[in-house]
């Protein structure tokens, strides 16, 4: 009886997915708990292990969308069963379509794959290379008129002529010129985590009236505390765990900071679920520490630790990543001081943490030396006023220059 | 020094005189050559000019090819007529394994002087056993030199060079090619060396690379391609081995497409050796892939319709030009 591969559900509120990859081809055995195919939703992507062993019978492309618990491809037990699972479902258009031995072996797969995902493969004649090597034009920039789509040398001599001579003798006036002046060394297809943010930030701008609110913070005492609470021979707490807490006590002064706007509404949610921006080198993503208003430092401190070790090894699941209330993005490790962070849509604010730096401060018509902290507050201004905002960003101010406050 | 027109027979003919005249070691070997003259006239005047010098064999192609190799052996320089070259079967082991071994098995001590003339090729209505082109056979076998003239005048120079060769030379000749005529050198030391090929008409657009029969096809297509704006640049090998690579080269240098011409069949023929060195040597000179143009892979038919069928035409030289040419 063949084996089928389910869509599962990764996430409470997930609904679709699109299936990027299939990690075998048609016909070839796969084993149990192999990763089979590759899904990726609006949050994660995501290895999927095979539910058991046989011949691969891939019912739906690889690019395709994809709803929880489709079905997505069967699991032959031999190639008899495999030749009739062919012939009561069709198999995925663009895959083989003569399901039996595996034509290609899997390395040359996933180097045709890993091809195709870059683009098409650039067809020239060994002539057409050498003479595009030793011009230095980029091939893919130029139309090939040999069959399929193959640049002969008659491309190259046209593409040499619209490049202007490479001496600056003449004034580089035309648009034409642009070819030679720039060439893509390399090109990074937007898929996968890089794709997620790309759609999430331009959809936060597009859709909020974003703006954002600076101040600066004594950090004296904050450093103080973290100073104290970390030695006690507990595991050390994180400045991100403080200012989760501190943030956390703030939302429960200021509500209306706590919510998103749902169609014609705004909906104040009942639960603070601070997520905190972890960048993984390849992208950003925001794990979220639930309830924090209900957890003390300690708590949030190994939570976070939990979650970053896990987006690290992206063993994250889709609910450590969605329903998130409020956010908080750290660039003080980057010696940045003010910026304006990006509000994780649907969220309506964010706070963004600069460095703590000892300069001067004005204490007691006195100039002394402080270690202050930059803070960035951006918010969704159609829900929320600047006054509000503000307030909002003096409460933390004064929670991070006074912590015993949120007691 | 001028030139006349002579057919290939004729040029042949001039050859082996002058050879015969200039070196008294030289002395033809085959089946009925003195009453005829070589079924092709080709030996005419030389049984009456060089009497016991052009000697009559008994039908044994083992025979005369063993003769050969034997009076090589001793100092003759003899030319081994093989009368059709598809009974060259009958020698294989007398030419493959002896004449093209002799030198390098006893160190060099001795040489081995032999020409195998034979005529080969289709179109002639001779059917499958007497129409075959073979020179792949011995381009496959180290020790033999392997020739094959297109036009009277390297018909001339080339049997010249050949009986001079201290090896063993292998001279295919086309049957259809005897009556044709062309300019022949008087000279009797009109010598072409073995090994150097001749660009017999320059193009800038396609390299045509052929030799014996196939020669002319190329020369029928390239003036059909000129019409049509593609400049063919026709290379005769003329020698198969050894192989002037450096006018292949120099020719696809210029052109940067190769097709490959041979009446022989295609798979296994030399059109796929010379591929393959042309794409080892030219990858990066390359702008369309090498095609080859040969016979159909079959035995060659008796019946005139379908041995014109399976033979390569100059229409398929004209293809196979456009389509590097892509055109």
């Amino acid at each position: 009886m063949a084996i089928e591969i389910q869509v599962p559900k990764l996430g409470l509120t997930m609904e679709e997915a699109t299936l990027v990859e299939w990690k075998f081809g048609p016909g070839e055995r796969v084993r149990a708990e192999q990763i089979v195919l590759v899904l990726e939703t609006d949050k994660v992507t995501y290895e999927m292990p095979s539910p058991g062993e046989g011949l691969l019978h891939p019912v739906v492309a690889a690019g395709s969308t994809i709803k929880v618990a489709q079905v997505v491809g069967y699991l032959a037990a031999d190639e008899e069963e495999l030749r009739a699972l062919a012939a009561r479902f069709p198999p995925a258009e663009g895959e083989a379509q003569t399901p039996g031995l595996p034509e290609a072996s899997r390395p040359e797969r996933e180097a045709e794959q890993a091809s195709r995902h870059q683009q098409k493969r650039v067809l020239a004649s060994p002539l057409a290379r050498a003479m595009a090597r030793d011009h230095g034009l980029d091939l893919a920039r130029i139309q090939g008129s040999g069959p399929g789509g193959r640049i002969i040398k008659a491309d190259i001599l046209k593409a040499l002529e619209s490049k202007p001579a490479p001496e600056s003798a003449q004034p580089r006036t035309t648009a034409a010129g642009a070819g030679a002046l720039l060439s893509v060394s390399e090109e990074i297809p937007i898929t996968g985590i890089r794709k997620v943010i790309f759609r999430n930030m331009h959809l936060s701008l597009s859709s909020q009236a974003q703006l954002t609110l600076h101040t600066e913070a004594n950090a004296a005492a904050f450093l103080d505390l973290r100073a104290r609470m970390n030695k006690t021979g507990a595991p050390k707490v994180s400045f991100n765990a403080i200012m989760v807490k501190i943030v956390a006590q703030a939302l429960k002064q200021h509500p209306r900071i706590n919510a998103s706007v749902e169609g014609d509404a705004i909906k104040v949610w009942g639960q603070i679920h601070i997520g905190v921006a972890v960048d993984l080198g390849r992208g950003l993503i925001v794990p979220k520490v639930r309830y924090a208003d209900t957890k003390s430092v300690r708590e949030i401190s190994a939570e976070l630790e939990k979650l970053i070790t896990a987006a690290q090894s992206n063993t994250l699941g889709l609910d450590d990543l969605t329903m998130g209330t409020f956010t908080i993005t750290n660039l003080g490790a980057w010696d940045i001081d003010h910026f304006t962070p990006i509000v994780n849509h649907p969220e309506s604010a964010i706070l963004g943490v600069g460095r703590i730096v000892h300069k001067p401060a004005v204490e007691r018509e006195a100039v002394v030396v402080q270690p202050r902290m930059a803070l960035s507050l951006s918010f969704d201004h159609r829900i929320i006023d600047g006054a509000p905002g503000a307030a909002f960003l003096k409460t933390i101010k004064d929670l991070v220059e006074d912590p015993l406050l949120m007691l | 020094m001028s030139e006349r027109i002579l057919s290939a027979s004729a040029a042949l003919a001039e050859a082996l005189h002058e050879e015969m005249t200039r070196d008294e070691t030289v002395f033809i070997l085959g089946e009925d050559l003195t009453a005829h003259a070589g079924i092709f006239g080709q030996f005419k005047g030389i049984p009456e000019a060089f009497p016991g010098r052009i000697i009559d064999t008994p039908i044994s192609e083992t025979c005369i090819a063993g003769c050969g190799v034997g009076a090589a052996l001793t100092g003759m320089r003899p030319i081994v007529d093989f009368h059709f070259s598809d009974f060259v079967t009958c020698g294989m082991d007398e030419l493959c394994n002896q004449a093209a071994k002799i030198r390098y098995m006893f160190g060099g001590q001795v040489n081995v002087p032999l020409v195998v003339w034979c005529p080969d090729g289709a179109g002639l209505r001779a059917a499958a056993q007497h129409s075959q082109s073979l020179e792949a056979w011995f381009v496959h076998t180290p020790g033999l030199k392997v020739v094959i003239p297109s036009e009277p005048a390297d018909v001339k120079g080339l049997i010249k060079s050949a009986i001079r060769d201290d090896d063993p030379v292998m001279f295919f000749q086309h049957k259809r090619l005897f009556a044709r005529e062309g300019p022949v050198p008087e000279d009797s030391e009109f010598l072409i060396p073995l090994g150097r090929a001749a660009v017999k008409r320059e193009g800038k657009d396609v390299s045509l690379l052929c030799y014996g029969s196939g020669f002319f096809i190329c020369m029928e297509a390239a003036q059909a391609l000129a019409r049509e704006e593609i400049e063919a640049e026709v290379v005769d090998l003329r020698t198969l081995k050894p192989l002037d690579m450096e006018t292949v080269a120099s020719s696809i240098r210029k052109t940067n497409r190769a097709v490959v011409v041979h009446e022989a069949c295609l798979t296994g023929g030399f059109g796929s050796e010379l591929a393959a060195r042309i794409q080892e040597e030219l990858f990066d000179e390359l702008d369309a892939p090498i095609l080859r143009v040969g016979a159909r892979d079959v035995p060659i038919p008796f019946s005139p319709g379908l041995e014109d069928f399976v033979l390569p035409k100059s229409d398929s030289v004209i293809r196979a030009a456009k389509r590097v040419c892509y055109r």
